[in-house]
């Protein structure tokens, strides 16, 4: 009988494993691949890998000062071999913590029989059953496929494949302008490849700030990106060598597209293999797990985190979760709130950005105050010779509550943590402005955005 | 810690043994403060050990405590009319011809022994002790530690039994008193708190290490005001009424009742009374009562049930040696119940004096402590009420109380006649922990069968 047992090895089963095994549970932690989920083995950490690789050969190739780029290209095996290398490297990281906590991993498809009973399904052997006082699920998400589209793995990749695959295409289509899209397309652009991104949403990125998606999708332009939004995939066809990609236009008009690859990134579903919510009378929220703000499910004992009960698919969010969830089994009564949830986009520039976008914002009716500050008026910026890149900050401009931090931007990913303590500690934007920051880095952009929100910036012109 | 600390405190008092200390005694097991209602002797006075020095009053009952020593009552630390916990040091007693010394008086007024931990307090609290407020207790360590920050010692919450202040209490509060009440609130949390008026020293923190968030604000001021809505009418609870209260609790929560209802016919006892009423009266000038007759059946019945007359200790059965019967008297402060002794030896005479005895000093508060605890069980009668029957209460530690409501006329078939009976409705509470339902049937199907007849039941006495 275990304290606690959690389908899936992802960022929420395996934190919440530790964060159990840490407050004295027994754990057994479910998980039929490698630890560390999606997010390290098919998602956040090989596309990081290959961001920062590729970025090391665009930085290169579009140097005013190196000489001799024209023979630049990188080994694709080599960059693949790498990312392999750094994945390997972090999940047996992972499995030495889960035993350092005498955590049990057993190896299969974790299914729910009942509350309090999991039965697991390895690939090789009987299927042997377990049972625990409380269970998490956290089985996570798969790329959502479109019916009418067959993956096939070479020719049509999800990002499952692609983000393993040694043969990068010299023409791509991505389906999806949303994280995923813009990510992979990053890539295939910093390799050098013909990128096209059809996105059905009248734009891309949707959620992000109306500032954040203008000045994405004005990179995305300037590196050459074609970009048709409010267009609808219709048919993927394999010609030979080539995929041909049918889809109607914003206008209603029929393309038709060849390259030599075409990438589904629709978004995500969740995984609910071994969860058969009809016979276990589990509640459902559309194709997520239905929880309540304390994670419960809607059975006795069976909590649910991370990308199967919906909301921001992302690893952090997950982990969050696990923590909370484990507070709450051992009686807390804690929850997670999406507003100081980070959202972090490694695109040709990165994005990092949390809380209301200034649109969220004003439409709550809440008078606002607006802080920017732009990359090209930092010292750090310009020294690095890169000073695409924003600070924008939303504030109630009654409480000063930071309602909304966004950063466009080189390092955006690293400066949105400094909002992300602020806005968890509650504090105001003035409280950012009294701080000293280092000089010459990236973070004064904060301070100065912050200073900007009382129209008292230093390094701006008289307004 | 704790051990250390009095270890010291022990080792210190062993310096000067001088003086007898005069306490205020244990006056059973559920008795926690009492009041001096007399020193009977003064200041000054020779005392020999064994003579009465004080007259203590507990629970409405007054018991005159004697002299622990033979010497001179030196000093006299709890005067007449203050209320304090037992086993708080209320005098001094010194060996004659011995010249008493301030300094002999151990800086003490509290509870001297408490589970063989002594405890001292210091003369600061000796006043507060007068003006009835409850006594400090705390290590010698603590005291010194607290007089020399300029703390005081009830500004501190004890640690240790009995909320005992160690000095490490006091060195939490040396540590607090040097971070002054600053509030750790949120930006956010302040903005609000100043926009509302909400005084952020009164709210209750949620976050990392209860640091005040906006949340906790919203939830402040979301709070209904109960603390300013009017509470009515507010009477603390008298000394009594705690009692009664604590016992009754005890006794809900603690004995498992059962309880047992029957009729009996009162035509043969009222009509016995009356034939030996007046005889009675001449002869002894005592009016014996309805109730007296039924103490008097109760306690010839228990003798055919010993049970009833048992007490739980622990996991032994204790079957009393005395039958008392405790008889309910609904006094203006609360309900006390004095005992009559050996009921079951006692001619009804003997019951009936006792009675009007009991109750008459009872309504005058002269009561002994003893008269009111060696009940053995008890009969509760609200007779002259317009009430059939009710449940009572044991009355802790007993096992058994009978309750007897109101005589009414009944159309009673009898031989295939209806004829008109005087009928009252009998009942018995009984600790379910020891006494089963047949046997507290079978007491009292046996205490009716006493009842309706008189000739028999009241013959032998």
């Amino acid at each position: 009988m275990y304290d606690l047992a959690i389908i899936g090895g992802g960022p929420g089963g395996y934190v919440a494993a530790i964060r159990g095994a840490q407050h004295g549970l027994k754990v057994l932690l479910v998980e039929k691949d490698a630890l560390g989920g999606t997010c390290l083995n098919r998602g956040c950490i090989p596309t990081k890998c290959f961001i920062y690789d590729t970025r090391l050969l665009e930085t290169a190739k579009t140097s005013q000062l190196l000489t001799g780029i024209e023979a630049l290209s990188v080994d694709l095996n080599k960059m693949v071999a790498r990312k392999r290398r750094t994945v390997k490297t972090l999940v047996s990281g992972i499995e030495a913590i889960m035993k350092s906590h005498k955590i049990d991993v057993a190896r299969g498809l974790g299914e729910l029989a009942s509350p309090g009973r999991i039965r697991v399904h390895p690939d090789d052997g009987p299927a042997k059953m377990y049972e625990a006082r409380h269970v998490i699920l956290a089985t996570g998400s798969r790329p959502l496929m479109l019916p009418f589209i067959k993956v096939d793995g070479h020719l049509i990749q999800t990002t499952d494949e692609a983000l393993d695959s040694e043969h990068f295409p010299d023409k791509i289509v991505i389906i999806g302008g949303g994280v995923i899209g813009i990510e992979m397309a990053s890539i295939y652009l910093n390799l050098g490849s013909d990128v096209t991104i059809i996105e059905l949403l009248p734009d891309i990125l949707s959620t992000e700030d109306k500032e954040i998606r203008r000045s994405m999708q004005s990179l995305l332009g300037k590196r050459g990106a074609r970009v048709h939004l409010k267009a609808k995939a219709r048919e993927a066809r394999i010609k030979g060598k080539d995929v041909e990609v049918s889809f109607e236009d914003h206008a209603g008009k029929m393309v038709a597209l060849r390259a030599n690859r075409l990438l589904v990134a629709t978004g995500r579903a969740p995984v609910l293999d071994g969860i058969q919510a009809d016979k276990l009378s589990l509640e459902m929220d559309g194709q997520f797990v239905k929880v309540n703000s304390r994670l419960e499910t809607s059975l006795p004992g069976v909590y649910a985190i991370g990308d199967l009960v919906g909301g921001q698919m992302l690893a952090h969010k997950a982990s969050a979760e696990a923590e909370v969830v484990v507070a709450n089994i051992l009686g807390g009564n804690r929850e997670v709130k999406p507003n100081l949830v980070p959202r972090c986009i490694w695109g040709i520039t990165e994005i990092g950005t949390i809380g209301l976008t200034e649109e969220e914002a004003k439409a709550r009716g809440r008078s606002i105050r607006v802080g920017r500050f732009p990359f090209t008026n930092s010292g750090s910026a310009q020294a690095m010779g890169n000073n695409n890149g924003f600070v924008k900050i939303i504030g109630d401009a009654e409480t000063g509550e930071i309602m909304g931090v966004h950063i466009l931007g080189e390092h955006a990913t690293d400066l949105i943590g400094e909002a992300v303590t602020a806005m968890t500690m509650e504090a105001a934007v003035e409280d950012l402005a009294e701080t000293i920051k280092p000089h010459p880095t990236l973070s004064e952009t904060m301070r100065e955005a912050a200073m900007d929100w009382n129209g008292l910036a230093i390094h701006s012109l008289k307004k | 810690m704790i051990e250390k600390a009095l270890d010291s405190y022990n080792a210190g008092e062993e310096k000067e043994p001088v003086a007898t200390e005069v306490v205020l005694p244990m006056l059973g097991i559920t008795v926690e403060k009492g009041k001096i209602v007399e020193w009977v002797k003064k200041e000054g006075d020779p005392v020999e050990k064994g003579e009465i020095i004080f007259i203590v009053e507990v629970e409405k009952a007054t018991t005159e405590v004697e002299s622990p020593a033979s010497g001179i009552l030196a000093k006299i630390l709890v005067p007449e009319g203050v209320e304090v916990p037992v086993l708080t040091v209320v005098g001094i007693i010194t060996e004659p011809g011995e010249k008493f010394s301030e300094d002999a008086v151990p800086q003490a007024q509290s509870p001297s022994s408490v589970d063989s931990v002594t405890m001292v307090t210091s003369q600061e609290n000796a006043s507060m002790a007068a003006d009835g407020i409850d006594i400090i207790k705390a290590v010698p360590a603590a005291r010194r530690m607290a007089r020399e920050h300029d703390i005081h010692l009830r500004d501190i919450s004890g640690t240790g039994p009995e909320g005992l202040i160690f000095a490490r209490d006091v060195e939490t509060m040396i540590a607090r008193k040097a971070r002054p009440s600053e509030v750790r609130a949120s930006t956010l949390a302040r903005r609000l708190a100043e926009k509302e008026r909400v005084p952020l020293d009164e709210v209750t923190g949620s976050g990392v290490r209860d640091r005040i968030m906006r949340q906790d604000v919203q939830a402040f001021l979301k709070e209904p005001e109960t603390t300013e809505m009017p509470l009515g009418t507010v009477i603390p609870m008298s000394t009594v009424r705690r009692v009664i209260a604590r016992r009754m609790s005890e006794s809900a929560f603690t004995a498992p009742h059962i309880y047992f209802f029957t009729d009996a016919c009162l035509d043969p006892l009222l009509d016995f009374r009356s034939v030996v009423l007046p005889d009675l009266e001449k002869r002894f000038d005592i009016r014996v009562s309805i109730n007296d007759f039924v103490i008097k059946a109760v306690a010839l019945n228990i003798m055919d049930f010993p049970i009833l007359n048992a007490q739980v200790n622990g996991d032994e059965i204790h079957i009393m040696p005395e039958v008392n019967v405790g008889l309910a008297v609904a006094m203006p402060e609360g309900l006390i119940v004095p005992a009559i002794r050996n009921a079951d030896r006692s001619g009804l005479i003997n019951i009936a004096r006792q009675r009007i005895d009991l109750v008459q000093r009872a309504r005058q508060g002269k009561l002994t402590l003893e008269e009111m605890e060696r009940g053995t069980f008890t009969v509760s009668s609200l007779a002259q009420y317009d009430i059939t029957h009710f449940t009572a209460i044991l009355n802790p530690p007993q096992s058994g109380i009978l309750s007897i409501g109101k005589t009414d006329e009944k159309l009673v078939m009898e031989k295939g006649q209806v004829t008109v009976k005087r009928v009252a409705q009998i009942g018995l509470s009984v600790d379910h922990r020891i006494i089963d339902g047949a046997m507290a049937a079978d007491f009292l199907q046996n205490l009716k069968w006493k009842l309706e007849r008189p000739s028999s039941t009241f013959l032998t006495v």
